[in-house]
């Protein structure tokens, strides 16, 4: 029973950690380098609960929360590939502007500087209780999880199947690989970018509702909390390829699960929740050293 | 009159840019209160209603425009530098730590051992990401992210669990002790004088980068690695020399903001003033003395937003808004111009 419930929290950790991931990833294999998928999280975060709250339909707040995502990513491409501004500075702008137009939106038509938590909401779709009785120690880990964490577990192999199974993503990793090259080859880069961009935007959209919907259903400012910079740790960590990508962030979720556990022994959860970003850290300078030695030009004997 | 003519085509994109962002604020406070003018008037120009105001304007650019010019150098350098933030926890905590357990020091030692000790713990982790990115390439946007958050949980153990003021309400460390305090500015009884430090800074770091051959070497780095290694300029150790500059500065203004403005260390003492200190150098196209007057600029934007929110219904984070609006805009080129070029 306590492996499972722990298994279970760890799952429910790990959904909107492996959607920042996935985000991240494909516009990491686009080579661009997104720190915008935290703001583009809190966007759906907000839109799902406002929407949600207000009209009472669970799949109009599920729509609108990723959709308003997915309307952020265009704004960042736009800023990026139609006028050129620098893909960090306007990943950041995103964030700002995701915070700030936000917090502004609470103060102003909710008048809850707060947090936004509507009287009535919605539920997604779970996981019946008792329908995966059959299944040992599985079917308890499943059971009451939501739709949205499905989703995300689906999301790892649609995103193997479409970077190395399918002509548009090679494509995609082309353009990022090398940019000329593809560009001769006769490959829209531009076009693969702002692809990349937006299914970055999509993904992120499904973690921001997963955070807002699930459990808590309600708005905090701030409320994702470095998920979305997590997510780019996982990719980093796992060097950019899905599954190595989605092992790192079950990783990070089962040190976020731990995190909730511990607090209960005498370590100060601020040592947990450093774990995900030092480890990212650690494991990026070990990989780079790896290369660098591995690149190293042979050493001439005297 | 040349002269002139560069000043015009150096500040024209800036304030471009600022002037789009005010005119689409404008129209928003518009469509929210009966009183637009009054709230842009109470936005720019209520800092200088009183000198009380006045001197909490100054406090608040203090950090923007210390962090803003320790940036020029990275930049210059080709570092991309969001570390800002951790470095100037780095720098608050430690100058607080070392003022709470060392209070039995006579003051003449405790205040250069306390400002020492934030500068160098700002300057260890800008060190940190410049050593990577010189030695094994790791990228230093990701490296000075990471160790944002990880400074930040950090202080907050240490100001929560080792140093907190137990009688105090929130996460707020003991107080320093007294005869370290900064003295406020002289007439303006509300400012604290560490702004003097960041205009000293400005001025001084525009010589060294610009007239030194030091401030030649870090950017040539910066302009392009190789060739600066090519032609005999320890290229490398002038990237890390950058980092360990805009580390200390940030370091710096943590050390300043505690002896002269909290007196103690608060977990929440920064709105963010790492990236709005980033947004600061950027919009100043990377040169200290302009990062001066941006830092200048956002401070009355930060601050006047507050008045503003009291004397009309516009709520202060329009200035957040505003930030990310500016932020989106700022590194923003027309294409079209260019193409003709």
């Amino acid at each position: 029973m306590v492996l499972e419930s722990f298994l279970s929290s760890v799952l429910e950790q790990t959904a909107p950690l492996l959607l920042a991931a996935l985000a991240a990833m494909i516009t990491q294999r686009a080579n661009i380098l997104n720190v915008a998928v935290e703001g583009m999280m809190l966007v759906a975060a907000f839109t799902a609960i406002a929407v949600g709250g207000a009209t009472g339909n669970i799949w109009l707040a599920f729509f609108a929360g990723v959709l308003a995502s997915v309307l952020a990513s265009q704004l960042l491409s736009i800023m990026t590939l139609k006028f050129n501004a620098d893909f960090v500075v306007a990943g950041l702008g995103i964030n700002l502007l995701a915070g700030g137009a936000t917090l502004f939106m609470l103060e102003r038509l909710y008048n809850s500087p707060g947090g936004l938590r509507p009287i009535s909401f919605p539920e997604l779709w779970h996981v019946p209780a008792g329908s995966l009785a059959f299944l040992p120690v599985i079917g308890p880990v499943f059971e009451g999880q939501s739709i949205v964490v499905l989703l995300a577990l689906l999301a790892v192999p649609l995103c193997w199947v479409f970077l190395y199974r399918t002509p548009v993503g090679s494509y995609l990793r082309a353009a990022g690989e090398d940019e000329h090259a593809a560009r001769s080859a006769g490959i829209r880069v531009d076009r693969m970018k702002a692809l990349a961009v937006t299914i970055s935007g999509l993904l992120s959209g499904l973690a921001g509702v997963q955070l807002a919907m699930d459990k808590l259903q309600f708005f905090l400012p701030d409320m994702t909390a470095g998920r979305g910079f997590i997510g780019l740790a996982a990719t980093l960590f796992g060097g950019g390829q899905p599954w190595m990508t989605a092992a790192a962030a079950f990783l990070f979720g089962i040190f976020g699960a731990l995190g909730d556990r511990l607090q209960a022994f005498d370590i100060p959860s601020q040592f947990i929740l450093m774990l995900p970003y030092a480890a990212a850290l650690l494991g990026l300078t070990f990989a780079r050293w790896r290369t660098v030695m591995r690149n190293r030009p042979a050493k001439i004997t005297e | 009159m040349t002269a002139f003519n560069d000043f015009l085509r150096a500040v024209r994109a800036p304030l471009g840019a600022i002037t789009l962002t005010l005119l689409l604020g404008f129209l928003l406070v518009m469509m929210i209160t009966d009183q637009p003018v009054l709230a842009y008037r109470d936005l720019l120009l209520a800092n200088f209603d009183s000198w009380s105001n006045f001197g909490l304007f100054l406090n608040r650019a203090m950090p923007l425009a210390l962090i803003a010019i320790g940036i020029t150098f990275a930049f210059r350098a080709g570092v991309f530098n969001v570390g800002g933030e951790g470095q100037l926890f780095a720098g608050a905590i430690t100058t607080t730590m070392l003022g709470v357990a060392l209070a039995g020091l006579p003051p003449v030692l405790l205040f250069p051992i306390v400002i020492i000790g934030g500068i160098a713990a700002g300057a260890f982790l800008g060190w940190i990401p410049g050593v990577l990115k010189v030695k094994l390439g790791v990228d230093e946007v990701v490296v000075t992210l990471m160790l944002n958050t990880i400074v930040l949980l950090f202080t907050s153990y240490l100001v929560n669990q080792v140093i907190r003021d137990t009688a105090a309400y929130g996460a707020v460390s003991q107080l320093v002790p007294k005869e370290i305090w900064l003295p406020s500015l002289p007439g303006v009884p509300k400012a604290s004088s560490g702004i003097l430090a960041a205009v000293v800074l400005a001025v001084v770091s525009w010589v060294v980068l610009f007239r030194t051959k030091w401030g030649a070497e870090l950017r040539a780095a910066g302009t392009n690695l190789r060739y600066a290694e090519a032609i005999g300029i320890a290229a490398g150790r002038r990237v890390i020399g950058a980092m360990l500059v805009a580390g200390g500065c940030a370091g710096l203004a943590g050390a300043l903001y505690v002896l002269g403005i909290g007196h103690r260390f608060e977990q929440n003492f920064s709105p963010d003033y790492g990236l709005v200190a980033l947004t600061c150098a950027l919009l100043a196209r990377i040169h200290p003395i302009g990062a001066l007057f941006t830092a200048l600029f956002y401070a009355l934007m930060l601050n006047g937003a507050a008045y503003m929110q009291i004397s009309t219904d516009v709520p202060r984070s329009l200035v957040d808004l505003l930030t990310g609006l500016l932020v989106l805009l700022m590194t923003a080129r027309v294409v079209i111009s260019r193409r003709k070029a």
